[in-house]
């Protein structure tokens, strides 16, 4: 007993598609949205609600674990003794399947491919409550994807009363001795590709906090290698790192051999097809201070002034990079009783001259009270300027004391992560390798 | 049989569709009717018609078919029965998906009819050379025990699947371990506490062991998690075995996967227990840290789980995570839930080396917009005061600029937080006194305005002008609440007695009103009266020092929870039976946990569990067991009590009555061992309610008992 089954809300909290929950009574799972939407609807703004509900009405008590995923509510009914994370892990696996199929994970999509869905959830969980077979790799040859199947019809022009490809059986039978013979449970057997690559994305995402004096109260760097593999037969890698030593606190994909990386820091692995997450890892700059904080690459400075029925504010915006930092939004919540804001945008001492309003723009959401400012291009030199002020209905105004700030840095990595080389043994063709890195950070300054 | 539709309509369309020469229009059709299905429009008339698309080479198709019939099954099971031979005869279908498809719908039926069909197919897929089918066929044994287990064992199939934990898949094994734990769950919770034999369908052998440990590398996440969830409950033989099982899980910390991470911790602080190797344990402890930072990294629900882990955690082993504590920092745009863990984290890692990181991270929080948080953060301001000494000072420092703010729930919040930093360092801080009064003004809470009055009252010798402030509170002493009145008339009495020569008359004008008032009101008056020595030792007795915790659960509790985390009951922090099924009998336990304290114990954790419930300071605030953040603030506003309402009828007409209970109040003062506020104060009772059974560590139920008993023996007399 486990998770007992899946429902998807849609965003006026109707059911769209649920599990079959044979086993239950008929009321449980209406139980179960009923305990989630007066949550929802008790809770006085959002995120407030426990992700994780009780549900005690039953003689069997049972909880709704609950995330947002594109408007939606996708619910996971657990009972007995069980980790919510497992529901959670479970949650997150199946919404990648399904970003996997769909591409965009919304009502319609989900609606349009209904039959779609059903069979994936019942390839993934089981009735007794054990999650199944997650990985897509695997999945893919049981439950084709949409556009598989379009392209499929359409090479075959479908006249009615000709037998399509997929049926014939040859698919599935194909398919599951494919998979299910394979030695290796996240790779299947057999793959074949005129062209062989597999490229590495190397994200690194910073989050960081800095205080109002401007120092780095606190800065992470969590950092992930994405892979996309298309290799035939049975690739068996090794990548090697100039410097293996910025990655801390690693955590791998179940293809790579642990004792490899303990012994010679190489990771080692037979990759599975397709996407997939190769490792996660902290960067932990070198130990030089007591607190290893990573640089923050940016400088904010904010001269706020703070008035009756509103404020004024001047944010001066300075990147400490040499690369040019791409989609920068800084975001500001002027309180909830804030009405309107007036803005102007300015650049001051950069060398390619003024600043187009291409570069840069500002609006303010009236329903989120909310003032973003977003930079597309901000360049090494130069500083970024943002004046205005906001008007508010109450006297004495509260907006937030912090600033959020979001940004990109493309071919970049905080932690100079450096790919020495991948070698493939036990298969003869040659590949095409490729790596990229990109970061990006989420910073609160405050003021 | 099923009653044809009349021959319009949807369904009689759908029924035409059903049976075209088409494949693609009867395939489409089958769609339509499970688009009807999910949206809850009846579609069982059309149960022939589906039926008959269910033989068919297309495997998409056929699955639409079984989740029409798995739709209808219960309502409907006569009407499966028609399906059994299909499902029969794809269960040896030579493509392994159509076999295994086959085993697990059947399973999923739970129709007495099919189930007799079932055993034979089962047999044979236990047996199938494809491990897709031996893997569904293992699941499949685990319903059919839910449903008749004695068919489980007259087949065998129990010692099927014990031959399996040696397959050669390893997701057969992690499968089959799943299924045998199943099997063992629902077999020992039906099997009767007193009965004699062994219910353990699934017991683990150090052979098992083996392949379990071997298994556990090769499977998929869910596989892992099973595996674990299985380690977890061995005994290990001997001290050398708790560390191999210790050194084979701990490389499990670096799977991808959270659930995978928490059950593995599960499993080492376990097996933990036993490895008598320091360095080992150390290096272990180490090894924890890095996983439970890298589960922060993750979205805010899976981040909330972890942090109700980490704070179990941390009670165990609070050195887990000492460096890390920025870790832990607040951000602006948090959910709430995810903010009020990290604030109690955060307290519990508090150092002498990290209070100034800490002060100031607090103070940062206490000028956020959300009035909960606020609140929270000036509590945690309170604790951390109490927690480490050396750093008191820079706390109430902290608070003193805070009530500068005169933003009023941030003033009335730090009254009460002032209070509590007073009965820890008594005397210290009394500077601050003048900056408190000043805000007297300000207060409309009843906890802020009791604070305020219990410092007046205490250190009426040091403030020039209590009379005068305490009259204010006598001049509005009938609009107060009960709770206010009570203290009013405490402090009035403390007054008296260090300055007995300028209140006087504030004392009688207090002696007045509400009958529960008033009896506390006559007993000080007696006590004045007779024995002025005696009402000093009971009025200004000296209380024991207020101290915090560092758990929020009992040791044997906390043991328990440390077994099970991973689990929803890490998440609630309590045992697993309140919340699964046999509630009864779990909230006796737990009692039963928090009276393995002898009497004597009992009584001190009395007055200061009386003490914590008055300070609002223990950490094991209930947000999340009543799974409301908001509870946050509940906790704090006075319930109205019946005696209120007894008030505002008039005073009780039965004079007996009020002799009982003034000498009930008596009795309970001396029970309650010179903590008059704490026997009398109505929070007390108000807050040992059952949730905070759980977080203080031996919050009373026995308090109104205690209460009751004297005042029967004393109805005996008259």
């Amino acid at each position: 007993m486990a998770i007992d089954g899946l429902i998807i809300l849609d965003p006026t909290g109707r059911p769209i598609i649920q599990s079959s929950y044979t086993t239950y009574p008929a009321a449980y799972p209406l139980l179960h949205i009923e305990a989630l939407n007066n949550a929802l609807a008790k809770a006085p703004r959002e995120g407030s609600v426990d992700p994780v509900i009780y549900v005690g009405e039953l003689s069997c008590s049972s909880a709704c674990c609950h995330v947002e995923v594109g408007g939606m509510r996708f619910l996971a009914t657990i009972s007995g003794d069980v980790d919510p994370l497992i529901a959670f892990a479970f949650l997150d696996a199946f919404t990648e399947i399904l970003q996997d199929y769909f591409g965009v994970v919304s009502v319609a999509t989900l609606k349009d491919n209904f039959d779609i869905v059903y069979q994936l959830l019942e390839e993934t969980l089981d009735s007794s409550g054990h999650p199944l077979t997650t990985s897509p790799n695997l999945l893919s040859d049981i439950v084709l994807s949409p556009s598989l199947i379009s392209k499929l019809l359409a090479s075959v022009s479908a006249t009615p009363g000709v037998p399509s490809v997929r049926q014939g059986g040859s698919f599935g039978s194909n398919g599951a001795s494919g998979a299910f013979t394979s030695p290796i449970p996240w790779r299947k057997a057999g793959v074949r590709h005129n062209h062989n690559e597999i490229l590495f994305d190397v994200v690194e995402e910073m989050r960081g906090i800095v205080g109002k004096n401007g120092t780095t109260l606190a800065s992470n760097v969590f950092g992930k290698i994405e892979s996309n593999s298309k290799l035939s037969g049975t690739p068996d890698l090794t990548l090697t790192f100039t410097n293996p030593n910025v990655m801390a606190d690693c955590a791998f994909h179940p293809c790579v051999r642990l004792q490899k990386w303990t012994r010679d820091n190489a990771l080692s692995f037979v990759p599975p097809e397709g996407r997939f997450i190769l490792a996660d890892y902290q960067y932990r700059p070198p130990q030089s201070a007591v607190v290893s904080n990573v640089p923050i690459p940016l400088s904010l400075k904010a001269n706020m002034d703070m008035g009756e029925f509103g404020g004024t504010f001047a944010l001066t915006l300075t990147s400490r990079l040499i690369k040019v930092m791409e989609n920068l939004e800084l975001k500001f919540y002027l309180g909830e009783d804030a009405t309107s804001a007036q803005c102007t945008l300015s650049s001051a001492g950069s060398s390619v001259g003024s600043v187009g309003s291409a570069d840069g723009s500002w609006s303010f959401n009236s329903r989120t009270k909310t003032l973003q400012w977003e930079i597309l291009n901000m360049r090494s030199s130069g500083s970024w300027i943002l004046r205005g002020s906001w008007t508010s209905k109450i006297k004495a105004p509260r907006p937030a004391h912090a600033f959020q700030i979001r940004f990109e840095i493309p071919s970049y990595s905080f932690s100079s992560l450096k790919v020495d080389q991948l070698r493939l043994s036990s298969e003869t063709y040659k590949m095409y390798k490729g790596v990229r890195m990109r970061s990006k950070g989420s910073i609160e300054w405050r003021w | 049989m099923s009653i044809r539709a009349p021959r319009k309509g949807e369904n009689y369309e759908l029924s035409v569709d059903l049976n075209s020469e088409y494949r693609d229009k009867r395939k489409d059709a089958i769609k339509r009717v499970i688009a009807s299905m999910t949206v809850g429009k009846d579609v069982s008339g059309l149960f022939p018609d589906v039926l008959k698309n269910m033989q068919t080479d297309d495997l998409e198709q056929k699955k639409l078919v079984y989740l029409y019939l798995m739709n209808y099954a219960k309502t409907q099971p006569e009407l499966v029965i028609l399906a059994v031979n299909t499902f029969v005869k794809d269960s040896e279908d030579p493509n392994p998906l159509v076999r295994a498809l086959a085993i697990r719908t059947m399973g999923c039926l739970r129709a007495e009819k099919i189930i007799d069909y079932l055993c034979d197919p089962l047999q044979r897929a236990l047996r199938d050379d494809n491990p897709y089918v031996r893997k569904t066929a293992a699941l499949c044994v685990a319903k059919l025990y839910d449903l008749k287990p004695e068919l489980v064992i007259e087949n065998g199939f129990l010692d099927q699947l014990r031959d399996m934990i040696s397959d050669s898949n390893p997701m057969v094994v992690a499968n089959t371990v799943a299924a045998l734990t199943d099997i063992h769950i629902s077999a020992t919770s039906n099997q009767p506490s007193d009965s004699t034999s062994d219910p353990a369908v699934f017991s683990i052998t150090s052979a098992i062991l083996n392949k379990l440990l071997i298994a556990l590398n090769e499977c998929s996440e869910w596989g892992r998690v099973a595996i674990l969830n299985a380690l977890a409950r061995y005994d290990a033989t001997d001290d050398k075995e708790s560390e191999h099982i210790c050194e084979r899980v701990v490389p499990q910390f670096q799977h991808v996967n959270g659930s995978v991470v928490l059950a593995a911790m599960k499993v080492i602080m376990i097996h933990i227990r036993h490895v008598r190797r320091d360095d080992l344990v150390k290096q272990l402890i180490r090894k924890m840290a890095p996983p439970l930072v890298t589960l922060l990294s993750s979205p805010p629900e899976v981040q909330w789980v972890a942090l109700r882990n980490i704070n179990l955690l941390l009670q165990k082993r609070s050195d887990l995570l000492s460096n890390e504590m920025r870790v832990f920092f607040c951000k602006y745009n948090d959910p709430l839930y995810v903010k009020i863990e990290k604030l109690d984290i955060m307290v519990r890692l508090a150092s002498d080396s990290n209070v100034d990181a800490l002060l100031s991270e607090l103070k940062e929080y206490s000028s956020e917009v959300d009035v909960d948080f606020v609140r929270k953060s000036i509590k945690a301001i309170g604790q951390t005061a109490i927690l480490i000494e050396s750093a008191a000072e820079r706390c109430v420092n902290v608070l003193l600029e805070l009530i500068n703010t005169r933003v009023s729930y941030v003033v009335q919040e730090a009254v009460v937080v002032m209070k509590d930093i007073f009965r820890k360092y008594p005397s210290t801080y009394e500077g601050v006194i003048p900056t408190l009064c000043a805000n007297l003004e300000e207060l409309d809470e009843p906890e802020a305005k009791t604070s305020l009055i219990w410092i007046i009252g205490e250190y009426a010798d040091k403030i020039d002008n209590a009379d005068e402030l305490l009259g204010i509170f006598v001049d509005s002493f009938i609009e107060e609440s009960y709770q206010v009145q009570l203290q009013t008339l405490t402090a009035v009495v403390k007054l008296f007695l260090k300055k007995p020569d300028s209140s006087q008359g504030v004392v009688q004008r207090v002696i007045a009103i509400h009958h529960d008032v008033r009896d506390r009101a006559y007993i000080y008056w007696r006590l004045l009266s007779t024995d002025p020595g005696a009402a000093k030792a009971v009025v200004l007795a000296h209380r024991p020092p207020i101290s915090i915790p560092r758990t929020t659960v009992s040791p044997a509790l906390l043991e328990e929870l440390l077994g099970e985390i991973s689990s929803l009951a890490s998440v609630y922090h309590k045992p697993a039976e309140t919340f699964v099924g046999h509630g009864r009998v779990g909230a006796d336990s737990v009692q039963r946990k928090g009276s393995e304290i002898s009497d004597a114990q009992k009584a001190l954790q009395t007055v200061v569990a009386g003490q914590q419930a008055e300070n609002l300071l223990d950490f094991g605030d209930d947000s999340a067991q009543d799974g409301q953040p908001s509870g946050l603030a509940a906790t704090q506003i006075l319930p109205s009590t019946p005696a209120a309402a007894n008030f505002l009828s008039g005073t009780s007409a039965n004079p007996l009555d009020d002799l009982v209970s003034i000498f009930g109040g008596m009795e309970t003062m001396d029970t309650g061992a010179g903590s008059l506020s704490t026997a009398l104060s109505p929070t007390v009772t108000s807050l040992s309610s059952p949730f905070e059974g759980f977080g203080g560590s031996s919050a009373p139920p026995s308090q109104p008992a205690q209460n009751a008993q004297p005042q029967e023996d004393l109805l005996g007399l008259f």
